[in-house]
């Protein structure tokens, strides 16, 4: 769901670890307990490797010591910040056929979403992702390719092209966006103006999602110190 | 829903593209391939990396709810397996 989908949707060349998103049931839990010994992976750290953890929206650390993959970091979560639940990201979820297994990757828009965060890295990540998108689409786009680049779009040029081409899907979508007006009256500087308010605004609410789960891993961080440390 | 595999439209760029992508530089040839292909480049960006000794400790990434100081500075002291500075800037 990170870097790796990143990677395969045409937004980043290459990334140093692997981010997944489970249910975080007992049985699949098990299951992800066994790929994880088969990569000699351990949990670094805070949380522990707990369904508690998962279900609060932590994520769980792992890294890995099996030959091929030492050092590689897995990190685990069942809950992402502005997306819905495990059975609906599946549902919309893309494959990608290797030739000698299928990867599951989270859906562009859902990636798009998980994106959203406060890291300066993540915005320029969204940009290319639908700039990759866009390249790649066929032309006529269909209306849900139209309609995805207008909730998404953070290239200014693009948003006052496809306004001049899409004018109805885009005072139907500026109903959400306001940004989009801008773009109808080809107001470049302007959509970019109300592209990084619109950026401010997101990085603003991943910061108060995050606040009293970042409390929470300073807490097991100082329990797992205190431990380590053993009676005084 | 199934990725779409196959190459993009005319193998090449609608009009309308910003110029960093109309120059066909390092971003649209990215984008222009599918993604088996991007999986296997990136593959072997990873091999060269390592081969080149990098590492894959994560980065010091101060703006993620995950960071923890404490343990970036553990990564820090054990140093990197490969790599050695062999110049370093006043600071």
């Amino acid at each position: 769901m990170g870097g790796q989908a990143c990677v395969l949707y045409g937004g980043a060349e290459f990334s140093r670890d692997t981010d997944l998103v489970v249910v975080a049931d007992a049985d699949n839990l098990a299951r992800l307990a066994k790929a994880a010994a088969d990569l000699d992976a351990h949990p670094i750290a805070v949380p522990p490797f707990e369904r508690q953890f998962l279900e609060e929206g932590l994520a769980v650390h792992f890294r890995c010591r099996a030959p091929g993959v030492a050092g590689m970091r897995l990190d685990v979560m069942s809950r992402v910040r502005g997306l819905p639940d495990f059975e609906t990201l599946w549902r919309r979820r893309t494959t990608i056929d290797t030739g000698e297994q299928q990867i599951e990757v989270l859906s562009l828009p859902d990636l798009v979403t998980a994106k959203k965060t406060q890291r300066d890295k993540d915005w320029p990540m969204i940009t290319r992702l639908i700039e990759a998108h866009w390249t790649q689409t066929p032309r006529p786009a269909a209306d849900a390719a139209v309609d995805f680049w207008l909730r998404e779009l953070r290239t200014p040029a693009l948003l006052v092209r496809l306004a001049s081409e899409s004018p109805d899907a885009t005072r139907r979508v500026a109903v959400q966006r306001p940004l989009l007006i801008a773009a109808l009256t080809g107001d470049e500087a302007g959509v970019a103006r109300l592209l990084r308010e619109e950026e401010d605004r997101e990085r603003e609410a991943d910061r108060r999602y995050w606040a009293p789960l970042r409390s929470r891993l300073e807490g097991l961080r100082r329990e797992h110190a205190d431990r380590r440390r053993g009676p005084s | 829903m199934p990725c779409d595999d196959t190459r993009p439209p005319n193998d090449g760029l609608p009009d309308g593209l910003p110029d960093r992508l109309l120059d066909r530089g390092e971003w649209s040839e990215w984008y222009a391939l599918t993604p088996l292909e991007r999986l296997e480049e990136s593959s072997k960006l990873w091999h060269a990396y390592l081969e080149l000794g990098g590492s894959l400790d994560p980065e010091p990434d101060t703006q993620s709810p995950f960071f923890d100081p404490e343990e970036w500075r553990a990564i820090a002291l054990d140093g990197r397996p490969g790599l050695r500075v062999v110049r370093r800037s006043g600071v």
